[in-house]
């Protein structure tokens, strides 16, 4: 295909599945590109020396649609070279060691994928209505991302 | 007459995911939360960590005045914890 036919694309998918690197590499590649970057974000097996049994995803789907489209905007402006952006995120449970969200990129080179990736996840934790509830042996507990300006400091 | 849509804790105190609101159509963000607290009392706990969604877009609790349609969704929002 010419260039003028890899028209750039977002994907993003919000669901309960289990997510696959594969799937969503695959989904950014482009022969004009020869970097694709990916975050994959797991659940880790521990929280301030608690046993975490697994995690548990909500989100205001609608709206995190929205807002991981004005991510993908804005990582546009700042790297006009990026071609193809992936956001999966998982909703309700995830088990210990599975994906809970994989960003993947693409672009010509290295540099921009690299660092809209790193942008990408950090404005998600930042401003995407999703919310995360760790399930310990004994209880449970909502996170909150330290990047959300409207949660209490000293949590 | 809103949509008011509840998520994480703030569902677990009002018992609910969602439900419909008579609210004037011009109205604070905090008096909007003051009504809400109203209806379900145990959500005064987190009244300092929630901002509101309304018609998707972040509100602070505050003196922004609203202007609000019949139908429109209104959302609470704890501080979240994506990715």
């Amino acid at each position: 295909m010419d260039e003028s036919e890899d028209v750039p694309k977002d994907f993003i998918k919000l669901k309960s599945e289990k997510l696959s690197v594969d799937e969503v590499s695959e989904l950014v590649v482009s022969p004009y590109c020869g970097a694709v970057s990916l975050f994959i974000g797991t659940t880790r097996n521990n929280f301030e020396g608690k046993k975490v049994i697994h995690l548990e995803y909500e989100a205001y789907t609608s709206m995190a649609e929205t807002e991981i489209k004005k991510i993908c905007r804005d990582v546009r402006q700042k790297w006009p070279s990026v071609k193809h952006i992936a956001v999966h995120h998982r909703l309700g449970v995830v088990p210990i060691t599975e994906a809970s969200v994989i960003i993947a990129v693409s672009s010509p080179h290295r540099a921009e994928s690299l660092e809209a990736v790193m942008y990408c996840i950090n404005t998600l934790k930042a401003s995407v209505p999703i919310w995360k509830k760790e399930i310990y042996e004994d209880k449970y507990s909502w996170k909150e991302n330290k990047e959300c300006f409207w949660a209490n400091s000293e949590k | 007459q809103v949509s008011v849509l509840y998520f994480a804790r703030s569902a677990e105190l009002a018992g609910r995911r969602s439900e419909t609101l008579s609210v004037p159509r011009h109205i604070t963000s905090l008096q909007l939360w003051e009504e809400i607290v109203k209806a379900h009392p145990r959500l005064a706990v987190i009244r300092d960590q929630v901002v509101f969604a309304v018609r998707q877009e972040y509100v602070l609790l505050g003196d922004q005045l609203l202007v609000l349609q019949p139908g429109d969704e209104v959302a609470i929002i704890p501080p979240i914890s994506g990715g």
